[in-house]
């Protein structure tokens, strides 16, 4: 169990901007959860990850796992990063270029505190890291003679192989190409289950983030703004923030028609006029300003004259699997995401049509 | 024992930097404060303090004579780096941009030149140029009179032999901006309908133009602080800088301490004002760096038929910088005694001169002292910067004040930093004075600052990360620094090591008031030999010494290349 409370680190230079630090950051991961920090650059996300790492010094709050205090400010308790026994995977992947594959493997098992494991179980762990991240017999290679992919997977094995009890992942996939990206993203889900290592993960790429977690914590601004699971983070976003981050979101300003409770539906109508259904996950007062999300695949095209909304194709793009519209409803341009075995031609009169329990008031 | 405990163990870099800042304060700080004593003190014959004065200044400003000196100073340094960055620049040009032929001369000559010590350069031109040389010899023969075309020991031979001593360096750091130079940017102003010249004018000098500045700025002060030409050249003719004033007033007996130091805390104040802005400018100079990285291949223009004037230009060059004077002292070496390029000298001709310094005793134990210093002091160097220089680059506790304290010498003019050891071991109750280890320790502080750029600049190409993978392995400072830091920045020590070696074997101002007849360096045997009018022996000893160090230079640019570092790490 990884526990962190009020997880505070204020860059003093970047006070008044957006980037810099965190701020206040708690969370709880029960063992073996894969976590996913997501958020833009700057956000605090590797930040975070670099207070648990111990590579940075945390201004104030606690980290703990288990029993073990890693950090307390009020304590003044910080085990140095190198007494942490974590694994971590870094952005550059951080192999060493003057060692073997089996060498830089190998190094956590060199370098331990106390009990030093003899050559041969050395040997043996290794060559078990190896196996798990699919690079039996690579040992002997110097390690410039590695595709970014091996590379990766060399990282991951050195990460693991002094059995850690918390694996860090610093977006350990924006150096591949988009084929190994896709194939990584699944081995690195299979493998992490199989060791069943708690794991925290930090990216940008909410693609990822929503394919691989157990939980998300999407940050902005050094703070965290929403935590939960994969579906709950992408159907019910808490706010605006969250709604244009994950994924594409149409976000539909108007007025809440009258009291909501929380987690009913309600109605939303918009500046010309027409009244929109949608759930709203925290009540709302009548005559509030209210900020509509709807995901463009959550929106069938019509008929002019049924649905919610009516508009006009003013762009039509096809994708191959999919077709994308932009639907103009009278000042707001909606993103539509449609079969592509019939486009609509610009400037076609539609209905848009969606349930209200796809549309989510998110302010 | 405890709060010790602590303080280590919440990074473990604190006892390192304790250790190494001791160590550079004991270095830098004593030569800088005795400077500053001596110049405002009087003293008695033994050298105790007897009062105060602000005389040693006061005459500086009023004696005519002082003024004059700076102001030769300022024209000396001005001239030659006018003429250096002319010469320099156009090589550099030509050879990284252009499809000039013969640019492999130019490198050559460059490689030489890092090898030679610079008074030899100097004594093959005043060979050249001087009364009894060939170039007023043809000017004799060809007028019939007994007139001189040109008078060396002037300010204009100076300048001429100071420019030309400083324009391989030009050529090699401009040639490194202008081979990183994007050539994106010079084909984008080609396809806009720009020529040649017009692409040069208005888009390469441009982007160079912080670079070129920089490096001015860096010539200057070097010519400021530089004295085999001031001593040689100028000397004889009455011409007078500081660092000869400063020279003259440390040897005549009984010694002038007191205005030799006043002179040399101005120096030191001038260089360190220089420095300032020269910081300012390098930084600037990085913004423009377009470097682009993996796949980069320059494309160079092309010059058409023009390519042939570029390719005598670089001929000619390359006969003045390496092949005229490698020729005169060649000449001068088969000679029993100094004379002109003549058919009647010919039957003289013999290799007399090379056997004696390879019979003479006195030979080899110069060159294994010459050696043996350098060695140490670059070892002595790399092994503190390489901890200093981590600490500084990845910001550790007390970077800054290692940083500043390893780079504090660069204020230092060669000859000053000879008065403030000498000043200093004069008075420390150790037996170093007279002996090769106040000239090592010399070099040592002198040199520090290039050991520091070496590592400081190889740290920063390592990738953070590299470290920071150590430390969650679970391995301590020490750890991380033998098996991760050391082996990833040897390519960066060795190319330090290296540069330092050349370098302290070149350079005779910082120990021409060290050494003594006991103790003896290259440089200074041979300013004595010439003085001494010993000249075929030291031309012999020098075109050998010149072979010797030009394999090692060979070696620091094959190390350079290959390990990526920028040569000369000013």
């Amino acid at each position: 169990m990884l526990t962190i409370r009020a997880l505070t680190k204020i860059y003093a230079n970047r006070f008044d901007t957006q980037a810099g630090g965190v701020r206040e950051v708690s969370f709880d991961l029960p063992d073996g959860t894969f976590f996913t920090l997501l958020g833009p650059s700057g956000c605090g996300k590797t930040t975070t990850l670099r207070c648990v790492a111990g590579l940075e010094r945390p201004d104030a709050g606690t980290i703990s796992v288990g029993e073990r205090v890693l950090f307390d400010s009020e304590k003044r308790i910080a085990v140095p990063l190198n007494e942490r026994g974590i694994g971590m995977v870094f952005q550059s992947y951080a192999i060493w270029p003057h060692m073997t594959v089996f060498e830089n493997i190998a190094f956590p098992l060199r370098v331990a505190k106390g009990q030093r494991p003899g050559r041969e179980e050395v040997k043996s762990l290794v060559e078990q890291a190896l196996s798990t991240v699919g690079l039996s017999g690579y040992g002997d290679r110097p390690a410039t003679r590695l595709s970014g992919g091996q590379q990766q997977r060399v990282a991951l094995a050195r990460a693991i192989v002094h059995r850690p009890k918390l694996l860090l992942l610093d977006e350990p996939l924006s150096n591949l190409d988009a084929a190994l990206r896709e194939e990584m993203r699944i081995e690195l889900r299979r493998l992490q289950q199989q060791i069943g290592v708690t794991t925290i993960y930090v990216t940008h790429d909410q693609s990822e983030a929503l394919a691989m977690s157990d939980r998300i914590a999407v940050m902005e601004k050094g703070r965290i703004v929403q935590m939960g699971d994969p579906r709950t983070i992408y159907f019910r976003p808490a706010s605006v923030f969250v709604a244009s981050f994950i994924g594409a979101a149409n976000l539909m300003r108007g007025v809440c028609d009258g009291a909501v409770a929380a987690g009913a539906e309600g109605a939303v109508r918009l500046p010309d006029g027409s009244a929109i259904g949608c759930l709203f996950p925290n009540g709302g007062a009548a005559g509030a300003a209210t900020t509509v999300s709807v995901r463009p695949e959550s929106i069938v095209l019509t008929a002019p004259g049924s649905g919610s909304l009516r508009g006009t194709v003013s762009a039509a793009s096809f994708l191959g699997g999919s077709a994308r519209y932009d639907i103009a409803v009278g000042d707001l341009v909606v993103r539509v995401v449609g079969a592509a075995e019939q486009m609509l031609a610009p400037g076609t009169e539609v209905g848009l049509n969606f349930a209200a329990a796809s549309a989510i008031a998110v302010e | 024992m405890t709060t010790i405990a602590a303080w280590v163990r919440q990074d473990a870099r604190r006892p390192i930097t304790a250790a190494i800042g001791l160590v550079l304060a004991l270095l830098m700080l004593p030569p800088l404060y005795i400077l500053l004593q001596d110049s405002i003190t009087t003293t008695d014959a033994i050298g105790d303090v007897t009062g105060f004065t602000l005389g040693h200044f006061g005459k500086m400003f009023t004696d005519k004579d002082a003024l004059r000196s700076i102001w030769n100073s300022l024209v000396f340094a001005a001239g030659s780096t006018a003429l250096s960055l002319v010469v320099g620049g156009v090589l550099a040009w030509l050879v990284e941009r252009t499809n000039t032929p013969f640019k492999i001369l130019a490198y050559l000559a460059t490689i030489i030149s890092l090898g030679t010590p610079y008074i030899l350069h100097v004594i093959a031109w005043l060979f050249l140029l001087g009364k009894v040389g060939p170039m007023n010899d043809l000017y004799r023969m060809a007028t019939g009179g007994t007139d001189n075309l040109f008078n060396v020991n002037s300010m204009a031979g100076m300048i001429l032999i100071e420019g030309f001593l400083w324009s391989p360096l030009v050529f090699l750091l401009l040639g490194s901006t202008f081979r990183a130079a994007n050539a994106d940017m010079e084909e984008a102003a080609r396809m806009s309908g720009a020529t040649v010249l017009q692409t040069l004018r208005r888009v390469s000098l441009p982007l160079a133009m912080p670079a070129i500045l920089a490096l001015a700025l860096f010539v200057f002060i070097r010519a400021i602080g530089g004295f085999e030409v001031p001593a040689l050249v100028g000397m004889p003719g009455r011409i007078y800088v500081l660092t000869t004033d400063v020279y003259e007033a440390t040897i005549v007996v009984p010694p002038d301490l007191g205005y030799a130091a006043a002179f040399s805390v101005a120096m030191v104040a001038i260089v360190a004002v220089l420095l300032y802005f020269y910081s300012r400018l390098s930084k600037n100079a990085e913004k423009y760096h377009s470097v682009t990285g993996k796949g980069f291949r320059p494309r160079p223009f092309d010059l058409g038929a023009g390519r042939w004037v570029a390719g005598a230009i670089v001929l000619v060059n390359f006969c003045i910088v390496l092949v005229l004077p490698m020729i005169a002292l060649l000449w001068m070496s088969l000679l029993p005694f100094l004379r002109s390029f003549s058919m009647a000298a010919i039957p003289m001709l013999s290799f007399k001169n090379f056997r004696t310094v390879f019979t003479a005793p006195g030979y080899v134990e110069l060159a294994t002292n010459s050696l043996l210093v350098a060695a140490a002091a670059a070892t002595v160097i790399m092994a503190i910067t390489a901890l200093a220089g981590w600490i500084a680059a990845r910001r550790g506790p007390g970077g800054w004040a290692l940083d500043q304290l390893a780079t504090l010498s660069l204020v230092f003019p060669g000859i000053c930093l000879g008065v403030a050891v000498m000043e200093v071991y004069l008075r420390v109750p150790l037996p170093i004075y007279g002996s090769l280890w106040i000239i090592a320790i010399a070099y040592v502080i002198r040199f520090m600052p290039y050991g520091m750029r070496y590592v400081y600049s190889g740290v920063l190409q390592l990738h953070r990360e590299l470290e920071e993978a150590a430390g969650v392995a679970g391995a301590g400072a020490l750890t991380t620094l033998r098996r991760i830091v050391v082996p990833l920045l040897s390519p960066a020590i060795v190319a330090g090591w290296l540069f330092i070696f050349l370098v302290a074997n070149k350079e005779l101002a910082i120990a021409v008031l060290l050494a003594s007849p006991g103790s003896q360096v290259i440089a200074v045997s041979i300013f004595d030999q010439w003085v001494n009018g010993q000249g075929g022996e030291l031309a012999a000893f020098g075109l050998i010494w010149t072979l010797l160090m030009t394999v090692i230079a060979c070696i620091f640019f094959v190390q350079g290349r290959r390990g990526g570092t920028d040569v000369f790490g000013n």
